[in-house]
């Protein structure tokens, strides 16, 4: 059996990827930064490493209903995050005029 | 059944691809259920009361034990599903055995970490942020819980049916979910434990 046959190298890279993605995400815990960049690093590391998933080891690009999975994707990611934001805009940041 | 052999086995009859673009809109509800879940989080997460808040009770090692795991495991379904597509029975099968090992090692240490939480005082009840923080814990370590069983189930099937049109299709759809509990795992960990602890 070819061992090499069964470690197609784009799942390999999205594995080492993931890794850097949180390691860089642990980077912000050993390393004193100002609270505005560690967000930013966290937003970033964690929605490319959902990316990453959903692409490298979902196949969510590879077939004919990819079109399909986007678009519930996109619908409940947008639902997802008006509700987060909303939530937070709510309860906790509240709104002066 | 008209197969279509120019898919991949889990896609090659229309009813497999509409198992397969429901179950995405069944994750699509899913990401809704977490973010009520995280959207309470967030509210509540200075509510400490007279309880422990974040930072004192997250502690770094388990937390990247359980991380490392769950994305290995994630990893490894990936090359279960590669190995089914050109038709491997056997790698399949290891390594599914392999990500449901790595998927219990998880859970092994969740519950140790609850256990601890619980002997530092961190209940259910203790504050309005304990209540969410093991409510939105839970809530993806019995998706986890549940998937071992799940996954247990079809590597039973497989290997008595063989990989065919049906069970190549729920193997596929397995491992749809188990990568979407590690892309919820992602956001656990870094917007509970990491934004907790820094």
């Amino acid at each position: 059996m070819n061992m090499k046959e069964l470690f197609p190298a784009k799942q390999v890279w999205g594995f080492v990827f993931s890794l850097i993605l949180t390691f860089v995400a642990i980077l912000v815990y050993f390393f004193n930064m100002s609270k505005a960049t560690g967000m930013t690093i966290f937003i970033l590391t964690a929605f490319i490493q959902a990316a990453v998933q959903l692409v490298v080891f979902m196949h969510a690009r590879e077939t004919d209903d990819s079109k399909s999975i986007f678009m519930t994707l996109y619908c409940a990611i947008f639902l997802a995050l008006i509700t987060v934001f909303g939530t937070i805009l709510c309860m906790i940041w509240g709104w002066s005029y | 059944m008209e197969i279509d052999h120019s898919q991949p086995l889990e896609y090659s009859t229309e009813q497999n691809r509409l198992n397969i673009l429901g179950f995405w809109i069944f994750l699509g509800a899913e990401i809704m259920l977490f973010a009520t879940l995280f959207a309470s989080y967030f509210t509540l997460v200075d509510r400490t009361g007279n309880g422990p808040a974040g930072a004192e009770l997250f502690e770094i090692t388990p937390v990247l034990a359980e991380t490392f795991l769950l994305l290995t495991s994630s990893f490894v379904i990936g090359l279960g599903i590669h190995a089914m597509r050109i038709g491997n029975k056997k790698a399949m099968l290891t390594f599914f055995v392999i990500t449901l090992l790595l998927g219990l090692g998880f859970i092994g240490f969740e519950i140790t970490e609850f256990i601890t939480y619980y002997r530092e005082g961190a209940t259910l009840q203790t504050s309005a942020f304990t209540s969410i923080l093991f409510t939105t814990l839970g809530t993806h370590g019995a998706h986890v819980t549940l998937g071992l069983f799940w996954g247990l189930f079809i590597i039973l099937q497989v290997k008595k049916r063989g990989l065919t049109p049906e069970t190549a299709n729920k193997s596929f759809i397995f491992s749809l979910y188990w990568h979407f509990l590690d892309i919820v795992w992602i956001f656990i960990f870094t917007f509970i434990y990491m934004k907790g602890m820094t």
